[in-house]
């Protein structure tokens, strides 16, 4: 009726298909979105693709806990290395402490552990080995240039590196014995 | 004298690699030998201040590491400051971070694959929305072109709507509005309100 035509009631075709192509952008934009979504779904949250996997590992040269003589990457060569960097303060790394003593202690001397110490004191690391038991070195980097150089970014971070010295296996979660023994597998053919 | 400088070079030589071996790996494998000079005092610091702000730091997203006050952020700060006295440049120093955090660790992302679309989507996004904000400008103009309005289109003195909740609202503005009886206009013909 003529009381209506004030308020544009009825669309004109201009508006119209501005509405369609707005319509249609958002559809584009929520469809790209979901895709995304989507390809990520089945990706492990905790997993790192760290640059340095497939890298030659960062040479290091550390003190160990409770005083001797600086073991180098060098002096390591020709064997798997698991690298275990953690701290007494992280309860992650006493969860998954069992399980890298005990492989260790399994592996013997096929694969050579070693742990650094990130971001704590030299006396509180000897109470908690002590306390919790050890099967290998850990090892003192007190300014943190080794952490550094391995990308690290919080503990427990272990890195698995083979017999050349490549790093082939970054894991930033606590070791489960299912995924030590899943990433030992990838150092020792 | 020549023997004696040799002798001095040689032990700063051998104290310099020595160096380099407690703190575990030589960046200059990684980064390739110093680009710049070395640097000490103020200028250390202020340079050391500036690439720290251009660091992510790996533990606090968001913060750089310059202004992070995590123990990470200090080490990185003091790495930054070491690898800067010995005169590595600005780029050396970023390539060293990036080698183990990944290009995450630049604050700035490179220009460089598909970082060019970091830079270019701001861009692209102002274009766009001045195209939408020309168009939505010009639509009305389009829309008064093709309905000019007529008087007879426009609703008269005894138009109601159709819906009857809405009519007598209508009827009720205009008795407030005018002081029509009932909100209906007075005929032409009908004496004035006020004589009967």
């Amino acid at each position: 009726m003529a009381a209506s035509a004030g308020s544009p009631a009825v669309q004109t075709p201009a508006r119209a298909s501005l509405n369609r192509r707005v319509l249609l952008l958002g559809l584009v934009v929520v469809a790209a979105l979901l895709a995304v979504l989507l390809l990520n779904l089945g990706r492990d949250p905790h997993s790192i693709r760290s640059p340095l996997v497939g890298r030659a590992a960062p040479a290091f040269s550390l003190p160990p806990v409770g005083g001797g003589a600086p073991v180098t990457s060098e002096s390591l060569r020709g064997r798997p290395l698991v690298l275990n960097f953690w701290a007494t303060w992280c309860a992650p790394c006493i969860e998954e402490h069992e399980t890298l003593v005990s492989t260790a202690r399994a592996l013997g001397r096929d694969v050579q552990f070693l742990g650094v110490v990130y971001e704590d004191e030299e006396d509180r690391v000897q109470v908690f080995l002590r306390r919790h038991g050890s099967s290998y070195p850990s090892l003192l980097d007190p300014d943190a240039k080794t952490a550094i150089a391995y990308g690290v970014a919080g503990v427990p971070e272990t890195y698995f590196i083979d017999a050349a010295g490549v790093i082939r296996a970054k894991v930033a979660y606590p070791l489960s014995p299912e995924a030590m023994a899943e990433n030992i597998r990838k150092v020792r053919p | 004298m020549k023997t004696v400088l040799a002798v001095v070079a040689v032990t700063v030589a051998l104290a310099a690699a020595a160096a380099a071996q407690g703190t575990g790996e030589d960046p200059a494998q990684v980064v390739g030998a110093p680009r710049g000079p070395r640097l000490e005092g103020p200028a250390l610091d202020a340079r050391a201040k500036e690439i720290a702000g251009l660091l992510r730091c790996p533990v606090c997203q968001g913060l750089s590491v310059g202004d992070s006050p995590s123990t990470m952020a200090s080490n990185m700060r003091a790495q930054v400051k070491d690898l800067a006295a010995a005169g590595y440049d600005q780029e050396q120093i970023l390539a060293y971070f990036e080698r183990s955090y990944g290009e995450f660790v630049r604050l700035k992302p490179p220009l460089r694959g598909v970082n060019w679309l970091v830079w270019l989507a701001p861009a692209f996004g102002l274009l766009a929305g001045a195209a939408v904000i020309a168009w939505a400008l010009r639509a009305p103009r389009l829309v008064a072109d093709a309905a000019p309005p007529t008087g007879a289109a426009l609703p008269g003195p005894d138009t109601l709507p159709d819906d009857p909740s809405l009519a007598r609202y209508v009827l009720r503005v205009r008795e407030r509005a005018y002081g029509w009886p009932g909100g209906m206009a007075p005929r032409p013909d009908a004496p004035p309100a006020d004589t009967v």
